[in-house]
This record gives structure tokens, C-alpha cells and sequence, in this order.
């Protein structure tokens, strides 16, 4: 056995704790967690079935927790993990996952599907299985700050675009402030529009935030890639701003695993609470808007739709906030089929996007996105996910569709009710 | 006429037509094309500059623009390159001044002034911005003739 099978082996039984043994256990095989799986939904390739993409897990799981496995492995009459089925299982891991959840809201004994994935990255990653782009992106989070590296001066540098541009100061390191504001990568490299919508909005309600040199970035790739050690050390980098900048809540950006990674998974990685709140950008403009403090005029005539990101809905309960946010600006309203926490997935979240060599499946599964959107007749699509975003462009382009992608927060801005 | 600051350049873009703004986003465009690589971005920026443009060249236009815009984003995860980064927001200005939005002239400006802060990223010779003294003119020019 190589050092790194061990290495990954040894991993699999760490992970394997009381609720994933009991889901192992309490599993039916019933096949509903493929009938929710988006890339079962999309190719019928059972090999895409939840449950089965955890099947080297699961055998681990049998041989060294159960007294049959046990037995079994005794008298050398099961079969072990080998570094070849690592491999095979690699791609239905990390490419053909999205860590979406759909799967773990339908199985009928309440098994989170989705908790055993993310538990089996750590295996996968640790044995040296994991996709070589996400391998990268990890790397540059570590040593940069950031998986796209991003260094503050960049980010200096779209601070003074966003001044420029809207006339308002953006506070940096301001102590005492109310919020911490987090962006992803994809907001400083692709959408400059989100912070300056924010900064307007912010400047509008009144609200007292800051950004932090040393914690910008709220992307999380050791969440992505199943690496708790290297996830731990970047939500700390956040949990030390804040703490040092007194702040009373962090507001997670428009991304879907930046959201998972500090409020849901953030404090156990931790191993204590934290000391202030953590709210996604749009439960802040909900609670701004039932305040009275964000004031819009006008609404926009375009028919239009909203794609729940699952890690902002399914898994983190962000359901109603955005329709409230949308019946303010829209006039013309239309609900997908499946919104909400059953929502598909755009195929790109929890990394596949970062992964080169998912692109064709990913453009493969994303049919039934089509589907959905050609069925409200809309030309505007609206989310709160800059990931969600490109790959819903990269795939609207790929299959010729003639729709406008926008951020939820930028089109509130475009409303908003300013100099008066 | 001279424009001096953002607030008398806003202004002026607001007493433009809707084909005047396209022209003028055009022109912004323009100015930063030299960080795009992209043929389509050049094409649908000089369609776009054009006072005698059809609805079908415009549409064209605009399916070149937004090809090119949707084929340069840096995807989740990937490592930034600052200079195609640059090429992207030249795409952007371009599909900016083709779109149907009520301020086509004001977004291009914003976007040409995104792809010369990229490329100030990339060089890494500091993040002043001259792009908008360059759009003060060209705009001061446009609306002179």
C-alpha cells in the first residue's frame, strides 16, 4: 500500500463519525437520491447515483466499524480500497457533485448525502485524488490569500475604480464598524458592480461596515477540495478580523460554499462560537428593507426569474428574502418550476466549476436549467451567486439563449432611491 | 465644451441620444481596445461606432459582443491573469454600449475604465487611472461635432 492510499484511507476512518456510520447503516437503497441527483437526472448514468459515488466510504466503513465487515476483512473475504478505484471515483466525487444537497433533502431516512461527500473529499484529497485545478486553487488560498490570487493591492485597485465611480469613500479597517463585508474572487476579478452596489445601498441605509486587508476573501477551497485543516485556517483569517476590528456580524457575499463555509461549517472547524453574527448579503438587505432603511423607486419592466443558488437556499434556508427583495424592483415576477429549496443546481457549485475536466458534463447537465427558464419565457435571469452566474452564462451561451444574467444586490441598486 | 469631473460627464451622457450614447460607449471602447485580443470585440465595437447601423447589424453586434464577454470571464478557482482579465472589460464596454440599457454611454465608460485598472493591476505600476481624463475628451469631442 502507498503512503498516500494510506494516508487517504486513514482519513476515511477519521471522518467516519457517529451520523455518517448511522447514515451508512440506515441507507434503504431506495434510488431516490439519484431521481434528485442533477447528473443522474441529466445523462441516466447510474454511476451518477448519490449514494454509489460514496461506495469506497461505505466499504471502509463496513470493514473497519461493523462486526460482518470485520469478520470478513479477518477471514480476507472483502475486498479493499485500492488506489486504482480511488481513481475511478475521483471524477464521480468531485466532477459530477456539486455538493447541491437536493439529494440528501429527498432521502426518505434523512441521510445528508451531501455531509458524507463533503466528509469523503478529505479521503480523496488526502490520498492525492482530487482534481489538479482544485489542488491549485487550494494552494494560491493558502499561500496568497486567495484561490484566484487575488492580493489586496488589486482589490485597492477596485476600491478606487468603485470611488471613482459612485462618489462614495469605501471604508477599510474602519474599527467598531457594525458589518465586515466579504467578497469572493469573482466579485473583485469579474463583478466590480457588487461592491459598488453595496456601497450605495450601505451609504443610502446608513450602515456602519468596513472591508479588512487581511480578510477580503471569502471563498473557502478547502471546503471544495475536503481539506478541514487548510478551510480552518482560512475562515480563522476572517474570525481574527473581525474580532480585531470589534465588528458585530460578517455579511457573506453573493457565493453559495463562501456562505456554507463561514456560517454553517465556520464554527465547527473553529471548535467554538464566534463572537459575532454571520448573515448572507441578502438577509442584510431584508432586514434593511423591513427597517425601511433601503428605498427603491420604480421597477423594472423586464419578465424576469430567480435561480436559488442551493448553498444560499436548500442549505442555508435564504428562500424568502430574495422574492421579498425581488417584489420590490420587479414587476413582472415569474417562479421557476422547482424553485426554491429544490431548485437545480447550475452543475458548477462545491468546485466543479474550477475543474477543467467537468466542463463537458457540466455543459451536459445543464439542460435542465434550460428547461427551466425556457418554461417562464423570461429573458433576465436574476441570482445571488457569482459562481451560479458565469456558469449559467457560460452555459445560456453554449446553448444559444438569449438571456440576461444580473446579481440580485446590483439590480436593487439600480433602483435605489439616491441624493435625496 | 469641457468636462471636468464625473458628475458634468454623467450629465452630458444624459443629453445624448440613444444612438448617440451607443456611439460615444463606442468610442470608449475604443480607447482601451488595444488590451483585447479578440477580433469580435474590434468588429462589434467599430459596427457599433457607426451612425448608420441596421437593427440586424446591431443584433449581430451584440451576439459578437457578449460571445466574446462570456468566452474571456476567469472562472471560479482558475488564477487571474490581470491582462486577458483587461480584454474581458474591453468585451464588457463593448457589449455595454450595444445593450439596450438606459445608461449604454455611462456603463461602457465604467467598464473601459475596469479594463485599464486591470491592466494597472497586472503591470503593477500602481492603480492611478487616467482613463477617465481620456473618456472627459473623447465625450467633450463627440458632442462638439
Amino acid at each position: 500500500m502507498s503512503a498516500t492510499l494510506e494516508k487517504g484511507l486513514n482519513a476515511f476512518k477519521e471522518v467516519i463519525d457517529t451520523p455518517i456510520a448511522s447514515y451508512f447503516s440506515s441507507c434503504v437503497h431506495c434510488g431516490l437520491c439519484a431521481e434528485a441527483c442533477l447528473f443522474y437526472n441529466e445523462t441516466g448514468d447510474p454511476k451518477y447515483t448519490p449514494i454509489h459515488k460514496l461506495e469506497p466510504l461505505r466499504r471502509v466503513w463496513k470493514q473497519e466499524y461493523t462486526l460482518l465487515g470485520k469478520l470478513g476483512k479477518m477471514l480476507g473475504l472483502s475486498k479493499p480500497v485500492t488506489d486504482e478505484e480511488l481513481t475511478e471515483w475521483e471524477p464521480l466525487v468531485y466532477d459530477s457533485c456539486s455538493m447541491c444537497g437536493r439529494c440528501s433533502l429527498v432521502c426518505p431516512v434523512g441521510n445528508d448525502i451531501t455531509y458524507m461527500i463533503r466528509k469523503m473529499r478529505e479521503g480523496m484529497s488526502a490520498s492525492g485524488h482530487a482534481p489538479e485545478d482544485m489542488k491549485g486553487a487550494t494552494k494560491r488560498a493558502i499561500e496568497i490569500g486567495s484561490p484566484m490570487g487575488i492580493k489586496w493591492p488589486a482589490v485597492q485597485a477596485q476600491i478606487k475604480h468603485v470611488q471613482a465611480e459612485t462618489d462614495i469613500e469605501v471604508p477599510v479597517d474602519k474599527q467598531g464598524a457594525d458589518y465586515l463585508v466579504l467578497m469572493s474572487s469573482m466579485e473583485i476579478i469579474n463583478f466590480p458592480e457588487y461592491l459598488s452596489a453595496i456601497s450605495r445601498i450601505f451609504k443610502q441605509a446608513g450602515v456602519s461596515w468596513t472591508l479588512a486587508p487581511d480578510a477580503f476573501e471569502a471563498t473557502n477551497s478547502g471546503i471544495q477540495i475536503g481539506a478541514s485543516d487548510l478551510a480552518r485556517e482560512i475562515v480563522s483569517r476572517i474570525v481574527v478580523a473581525a474580532e480585531r476590528l470589534k465588528v458585530k456580524c460578517v455579511i457573506s457575499p453573493e457565493c453559495g460554499h463562501a456562505f456554507t463555509a463561514i456560517r454553517w461549517e465556520g464554527p465547527n472547524l473553529m471548535g467554538k462560537p464566534f463572537g459575532f453574527e454571520v448573515k448572507h448579503i441578502l438577509e442584510v438587505l431584508d432586514e434593511l428593507h423591513a427597517a425601511g432603511k433601503l428605498k427603491t423607486r420604480g421597477k423594472d419592466k423586464r419578465p424576469l426569474t430567480y435561480h436559488d443558488p442551493c448553498q444560499i437556499a436548500r442549505r442555508g434556508g435564504v428562500v424568502e428574502q430574495p422574492r421579498r427583495l425581488l417584489g420590490e424592483v420587479a414587476e413582472d415576477f415569474r417562479e421557476m418550476p422547482d424553485a426554491g429549496v429544490m431548485n437545480w443546481c447550475c452543475g458548477g457549485g462545491g468546485g466543479v466549476s474550477a475543474n477543467s475536466r467537468a466542463e463537458p458534463l457540466r455543459l451536459e447537465v445543464f439542460k435542465v436549467k434550460k428547461r427551466q427558464i425556457e418554461s417562464t419565457g423570461v429573458h433576465t435571469l436574476i441570482t445571488a451567486c457569482a459562481n451560479c452566474r458565469i456558469v449559467m452564462e457560460e452555459g445560456l451561451e453554449h446553448y444559444h439563449m438569449k438571456v440576461e444574467v444580473l446579481g440580485l444586490t446590483e439590480l436593487l441598486a439600480e433602483y435605489l432611491v439616491e441624493g435625496e | 465644451m469641457t468636462i471636468t469631473n464625473d458628475s458634468e460627464f454623467k450629465a452630458a451622457i444624459a443629453k445624448l441620444t440613444k444612438a448617440g450614447q451607443r456611439q460615444v460607449g463606442a468610442r470608449f471602447a475604443e480607447s482601451v481596445l488595444a488590451l483585447c485580443k479578440d477580433a469580435r470585440v474590434k468588429h462589434a465595437i467599430a459596427t457599433a461606432m457607426r451612425a448608420d447601423i441596421t437593427e440586424e447589424e446591431l443584433a449581430a453586434a451584440l451576439d459578437s459582443a457578449k460571445k466574446a464577454s462570456v468566452d474571456s470571464f476567469t472562472l471560479c478557482g482558475k488564477e487571474c491573469d490581470w491582462n486577458s482579465q483587461a480584454g474581458h472589460f474591453v468585451a464588457e464596454a463593448a457589449l455595454a454600449c450595444l445593450k439596450s440599457g438606459t445608461t449604454p454611454a455611462w456603463d461602457a465608460a465604467m467598464h473601459a475604465r475596469m479594463a485599464r485598472t486591470s491592466e494597472s493591476i497586472a503591470t503593477g505600476v500602481g492603480t492611478d487611472n487616467a482613463e477617465a481624463a481620456v473618456q472627459y475628451r473623447i465625450l467633450a469631442e463627440f458632442m462638439k461635432d
